[in-house]
């Protein structure tokens, strides 16, 4: 017998996915983690990337996600995060966008977490490649 | 007494204000629609967000004590007031409404010697804070290019405010809005954006030990702005939401006025025809009799 448990990913504006999987491999900030069933409870924030799950069949499903966070609970995993879009509808220009918006951040000056977005635009583009 | 003529073009110019309000209502009707669509589609994320920051602050409970974000602010002498106002007017009393509250507010915080700044969110709450309290702005949010709330606009702002937070420019910062409490009823409401509060009654886990990555700092200093912009975000749908219906309910009374006001003229013009009549008619006669 499969152990499922139950993943929610919410954005901002809705509620993107909603169902019973086996298992989730997230886009850690420090490396990517795989959660299965009866994980230990956690909180932990993620980066853009691509978050994939499998619901039982052999076909996995797969999310771009921009950063956010995950919460693992009593075999709950909540997804929070800013923009989901289904893995066969990432457009690279999506990701081009939101690389271009870190630049323009990057570029004003007065910014105190410059380290953090020079990280976020290498993830974005990591995330591009693979997209 | 107003000659038939004027009673004709006073009618017809009632009859265009009619259909004028009548088409606002309805397009203030299918807007609601959206609006209220876009806030229940948005409430999931709210939800789990404070439900998170919650299980998060009573789970590293000495941590949370230490974090400026996190706290009830209660000692506290400088405060941010943010009014969040529609951009446009014939919406009933939902402006004033929350500019009512609002004042009533600053009163309040003023006779306790309280610092009291203001930032406005949409036209016209700043119109009407404007001429007694211009001095305490320190900043001004458009909204007239937002065709819907994004989240985006949501961030912006809560970027700024905590960067003003950061710098010691305010301790607590509260928020005015109209709470949606159905189409035909919204209720001005305030909330308190920051400190962020957290409720250990909320957190469904306050005896599990969670597991952090990167470390609880990290995650509550990321965690702590998201939270922020998603209040705000929350409470500007509903705002939103709210201002659509006031103006629904505003437009069918103005409506309704128009027509009653069409019935009253629409007599007033058929008794002076009849009377024009009569008149003619009794010149007529007694032109006649004088022959």
């Amino acid at each position: 017998m499969k152990n499922k448990f139950e993943l929610t990913i919410i954005s901002a504006e809705r509620k993107v996915f909603d169902g019973e999987v086996e298992n989730v491999l997230a886009p850690g900030m420090i490396g990517d983690f795989l959660v299965l069933s009866n994980h230990a409870p956690c909180i932990s924030s993620i980066r853009p990337g691509f978050l994939e799950f499998s619901e039982g069949t052999s076909q996995k499903k797969r999310y771009f996600v921009s950063g956010g966070i995950i919460e693992v609970i009593n075999n709950v995993v909540s997804v929070l995060v800013d923009y989901a879009i289904a893995g066969d509808k990432v457009v690279k220009e999506d990701i081009t966008t939101l690389i271009t918006e870190v630049d323009d951040k990057l570029s004003t000056g007065d910014i105190i977490n410059r380290d953090d977005l020079q990280l976020r635009k290498n993830d974005l583009e990591e995330a591009l490649k693979q997209a | 007494m107003p000659s038939l003529k004027d009673l004709k073009i006073r009618i017809d110019s009632v009859k265009s204000t009619r259909k004028i309000t009548k088409a606002m209502q309805m397009v203030a009707a299918a807007k609601l629609r959206k609006a209220q669509e876009a806030a229940e589609r948005g409430r999931p994320y709210a939800e789990k967000m404070r439900s998170i920051v919650s299980n998060l602050a009573s789970s590293v409970k000495n941590i949370a004590e230490d974090n400026k974000f996190l706290g009830d602010g209660r000692d506290s002498d400088k405060y941010l007031l943010i009014v969040a106002t529609a951009e446009r007017g014939l919406c009933g009393g939902f402006n004033s409404s929350i500019v009512k509250l609002a004042k009533s507010r600053i009163a309040e915080l003023v006779s306790q010697n309280k610092e009291i700044k203001i930032l406005t969110i949409g036209k016209k709450g700043r119109e009407q804070l404007n001429r007694e309290f211009e001095s305490l702005f320190i900043g001004h949010v458009d909204l007239s290019n937002e065709k819907n709330i994004t989240i985006d606009t949501a961030r912006k702002i809560s970027t700024d405010i905590i960067a003003r937070f950061e710098d010691g420019e305010f301790e607590v910062a509260e928020i005015f809005y109209n709470k949606f409490a159905s189409v035909i009823s919204q209720i001005p409401s305030s909330y308190k954006l920051l400190p962020v509060a957290f409720n250990e009654k909320e957190a469904d886990a306050s005896n599990v030990s969670f597991n952090f990555e990167p470390d609880e700092d990290e995650i509550l200093n990321e965690i702590i702005p998201k939270s922020v912009a998603t209040s705000i975000f929350s409470v500007l749908q509903e705002n939103a939401a709210s201002e659509q219906g006031s103006r629904m309910a505003a437009m069918d009374n103005a409506t309704r006025n128009a027509g009653e006001m069409i019935d009253k003229l629409t007599i007033d013009f058929n008794r002076s025809r009849q009377a024009a009549i009569t008149n003619e008619l009794i010149e007529i006669i007694s032109g006649a009799e004088a022959l």
